[in-house]
Order: C-alpha cells, then structure tokens, then sequence
C-alpha cells in the first residue's frame, strides 16, 4: 500500500482536503487506498466503525500491476461521533486504521 | 371459619416451639416459686404492668408514665431485695428439679420422730429449740447457725442438745427429713406480755415466731414441758398427738393426705394451661395485634460469589422492604435485625437478573415482607482484566469552515484500562471527554479527559485518564 488517506473527496484518484474531523454538511467522505504493486488479483475489506460497532463492510477488489481504490459514506446527522475505519487485507489483517470524528 | 383455617396454616412449627418453650418456663418459674415472697411480688408487678396498658389505652398520660416507671423500678428492686430467697429457691435444688421436680416440701417429714424426741428432750429436761420453716424466707432475720443436714433421728435430736455440744444453746432448723442448720440465733422479742419464768430461749422463740409464719418448738429446760409458738400464740402442748398433729398441718401433711396431693395436682394442672393461654396470648399480641407498616432500607448483600470473579456494576445497592406487624415488633424494629442477601453462586460472567423473593430476606419473628421495591436487580459479574486501549478524541461541535483538521496527536496513545474480561473483549477504543471544535483557529493544544461510558471500566492504577492532545488546524485551500 503506497497511500492511504480519509478525505472529503477524491479528483483523478487523488485525494483531496485529508482531515481527521468532518462536518455532515460535506455530505459524504472517503477512504482512499492506492496499491503498487499489486502482484496479482486479490480484494481488501474497507471496514467502518461508529464508536467500536461495526457500521458498513465495503470489499474493494485489487487488479495487478497497480491499483486505486476507494469506499465512501454518505453523511446523516445520526452519523455523529468518533469513528475509525480499518483497512484489511483478504485475511482479516490490518494493513491501515484511520480514526476520525464526524461533527456538525 | 373461613378466616381461622388460613390463619392456622399460616403458624409454624416455629411459633408452636415459641410457645410452648415459654409457657413451660413460665410454669416452671411459678413452681419454683409458688409460695415465696417473689411470686407475689411478682403477681404484683404483672398487675401494674396491666393497669399501665389500660391507662395508656385510655390515654392517662401521667398515670401510664408513672406506672411505667414504678414497674420498670419494681423489676430492678425484687432481685435486689429478694435475692436471699431467689438463691435459697435455686441453690437449695438441682438442675433435674429446677428443670421437672414438682414437690416444693418433703411430705415425709418424720412428724413421729419429732415429736418423740421433743418429748424425750422434755422428760430429760434438757433445752431444745426447734424451728419449721413455713412459707417464708427466714434468711434475713436467721443469723449464725452452722450447715448440719443431718437425718432426723431422735439420737441425732438428743444429741444436738446435749448439755455439752457447743451448738446446744441455739435454735435447730428442721427441713423436710432432715435438720439443716443448728446452732442458729433467733431474733428475741420485746414483747412484756410474756411470763416472767419465760427466759432467753422462749423470747428467741416467740421473736421468731412474731416475725415470720415459721413454727417454733421450746423444750423448757426448768419446768419440762414443751412450748408451741406460732405467730403471737405461745402455748404449752402437753399431748404428744396435739403437736403431731399442729406439726402436720405445719408442714403440710395433713391426714387427709390424699386430698392434699390431688389439690396439688390440680393446682399444677391449672398452672400449666394458665401458662399456655398466657404466653398464647403474649404471642397473639405481638404477631397478629394491630398490623403495622414500616419501610426500611436494606442494603443488599451478595453472598457465593465465585472467588475468580468480581461484581462489576448492580443496578441497584438497596432495596426498601415493606414490613408488617404487630405495633410493638415493628416499632422496636431495627434495620440491623433485616438483611437481603442474593446468591451469586450460579451467577454466569455478564448480566444477571435476580428477583428477590421471600428466601432472599432474613426478618425477625413475627415481622412479615409485604413488598420489595425493586424486586429485581441486575447483577454483573466478570473475571477481572486489564486491557491496553488506544485513545481517540470524541470531537463535537463546528469547526470553522475554512479551516481543515488535518492532524491530531495523543500522549498517551494508549491507556491500561481495568474491567470484565467478558466486557473489555468488545471494548477496543477508549474515548476521551467530548472535545468542542467551536472556539478552534488555528494549531493547539488541549488536555482532555477520558470518558468511561461504562460504570465496570476503569483506569488501571499505573496509567493516566488525562490526554494530551496536539491538533493541527490549516486553511482549506478550496
């Protein structure tokens, strides 16, 4: 994994305004992970956790010889809190962990 | 009828074993002290005790206050006053007869033998000075005296009062079949009435006589004869069937012997079924008088608890109880007297939910459990850990539009935090206290707190609960 970011958008797979904090009238935020190499196909998990319960599960596919690939979430008012994603491979193991507030 | 059968299903073997213990004890005391003083002091006092409810009932307020004071008073003084007789009453008999003997006197007093040597002792003129106990205690105006419980026999008599045995001048105690103390000194009398030929031994009688309800025999060393005292009366008996028939009716042994016993025996009988109704009626008064209420709060006791694990959190300490009963138990009730204990012996790790029920609480006799609010409380319970968790702020509010957080560094990152092994296995951040973004402009710095959403989860001793946090505030550039 060559980048990973939490970000509020992402323009020609860069992403854009990294930030640890968001504000719901942003409407929607991103995780961002680029991969090179990538020696043969396999997929990662994008896990996203409200507090310490698991929220949503995104399984993102990887495609040799490099790959970018992001999740995002829409923001609700109900989305307020400490949050985290972690970023696994196809095993289960933490190859990244953002942790991150949604705010108003 | 339909009210009695639910009520005696309702006693216990408890409440049947109460009252029989104490009816027995009750009759036992009134053997045992049947004819003293002390009984009727005693019946005395239970008579005050009774006109003092009354007048409490009726609301004299000064004459319940006073009778309460004098029965209270009465009780210290008769073991003050009386405790000669309570001790010649207890002493004098052992445990199998304090426990069960009935007879109070000795029925087969040698009257015969007695008289015999009273007799003998007359024709011999040699002094004698022999002293029946009646109903009352001689302790008190008795001194002297040496303990002798001999057998009476006429030789025994004889020699007592022989010219040289050192104890022959004084008084000879007779009780039962047997002479228990010679050598006493009697009270003398001052009354003048007496003939003057009378001397020191006839005075010694006639005192004894005078003072108590005991009978006293005088062998006149002088004239020979033999003088009876009793009461006031002292006279010459000249007939030996004359004394032996005072001295039976004295004692107790009356020719209609029969008549007497069955007297007794009904006597005892009486005593026994006054003593249930009595103490029947006690009981009533206290468990089923007038039904009284009361709220107490009891903290509750967890008791087994598995030795591995620890009680993390309880919904709830104490619980109130509503107790009913008599007025005089549950006005003399005291929190101390109540416990809640909860076993936690089949508690699993986790949540628990206990209903308390009737088992669960310890009251005294008599008081009954109306309500327990609240009848349920959780309980969890857990294998104590302790668990590295990293730290993450719990931001709030809004920041500035046109600035970006970009960056945020804890110290410490990690904190050890103490809990349930079940409970901490899902924990896997811990937050800080919420954080307001509102008044941020620019890169700073904030010391935060740790916020345990869960009451089980606390900070480990050799960590820290208070976060140093860095942030980095820049311009949104878009």
């Amino acid at each position: 994994m060559v980048q990973a970011a939490m970000c509020e958008d992402i323009k020609e797979f860069t992403p854009e305004n990294q930030a640890v904090v968001f504000s719901i009238t942003i409407g929607r935020i991103f995780c961002f992970t680029s991969f090179d190499p990538v020696p043969e196909e396999t997929f990662i998990y994008h896990n996203w956790f409200r507090r310490d319960k698991l929220s949503k599960r995104i399984k993102l596919s990887l495609q040799p010889p490099r790959w970018s690939t992001f999740s995002s979430f829409q923001l609700r008012e109900a989305d307020q809190g400490p949050w985290r994603v972690e970023i696994t491979d196809k095993d289960g193991r933490i190859l990244r962990l953002f942790r991150f507030s949604i705010t108003d | 009828m339909t009210e009695i059968l639910p009520f005696i299903s309702n006693i216990r073997w408890q409440d049947v074993f109460d009252i029989t213990l104490n009816s027995y004890i009750l009759f036992r005391l009134y053997i045992l002290f049947r004819r003293t003083n002390v009984f009727r002091v005693l019946i005395g006092i239970a008579l005050l005790w009774f006109i003092q409810r009354i007048a409490v009932f009726l609301g004299l307020i000064v004459t319940s206050w006073a009778l309460q004071g004098i029965t209270a008073v009465a009780a210290l003084i008769i073991i003050v006053v009386f405790r000669n007789e309570i001790r010649s009453v207890l002493q004098a008999r052992n445990l199998k007869a304090i426990l069960w003997g009935f007879s109070d006197k000795t029925v087969d007093t040698p009257v015969e033998i007695i008289v015999e040597s009273v007799y003998e002792l007359a024709r011999t003129r040699t002094g004698a000075l022999v002293v029946f106990r009646g109903k009352e205690d001689l302790a008190d105006v008795l001194q002297g005296g040496i303990p002798w419980h001999g057998l009476v026999s006429k030789e025994m008599m004889t020699s007592i009062f022989w010219h040289d045995n050192p104890v022959h001048d004084g008084a000879a105690i007779i009780e039962g079949n047997q002479v228990t103390e010679v050598g006493v000194i009697l009270p003398l009398s001052r009354r003048d009435d007496l003939p003057s030929y009378y001397g020191t031994r006839h005075r010694a009688a006639a005192g004894l006589a005078e003072a108590t309800d005991a009978l006293v025999i005088v062998v006149s060393e002088e004239r020979g004869n033999v003088v009876l005292a009793r009461g006031s009366d002292m006279r010459v008996i000249s007939r030996k069937e004359e004394l032996a028939e005072i001295l039976r009716e004295h004692i107790g042994v009356t020719a209609e012997e029969w008549t007497y016993l069955r007297r007794g025996k009904l006597e005892i009988g009486m005593a026994a079924i006054v003593s249930i109704l009595f103490i029947t009626a006690v009981w009533f008064s206290f468990t089923r008088g007038l039904d009284a209420l009361v709220t107490l709060e009891i903290p509750i006791e967890y008791m087994n608890r598995d030795p591995e694990m620890e009680i993390l959190d309880t919904s709830v300490n104490a619980v109130h109880l509503d107790l009913s009963g008599s007025g005089a138990l549950i006005k003399s009730i005291r929190p101390a007297q109540v416990q809640v204990r909860l076993d936690l012996n089949k508690a699993a790790p986790g949540h628990n939910t206990f209903t308390i029920a009737d088992e669960n609480v310890a009251l005294p006799p008599g008081v009954f459990l109306k309500r327990v609010q609240p009848s349920v409380v959780e309980v969890t319970v857990d294998v104590p850990t302790k668990k590295k968790l990293p730290v993450q702020v719990d931001w709030v509010g809004r920041l500035a539009e046109h600035l970006i957080l970009t960056e945020v560094k804890l110290s410490p990152k990690n904190v050890w935090v103490l809990g349930g092994k079940r409970i901490l296995k899902n924990v896997s951040t811990i937050y800080t206290e919420e954080v307001s973004l509102d008044n941020i402009r620019t890169t700073g710095t904030l010391n935060v707190n740790l916020m345990f959403d869960l009451a089980s989860v606390k900070i480990a001793p050799d960590s820290t609960d208070r976060i140093k946090v860095e942030y980095v505030a820049e311009e949104r550039l878009q």
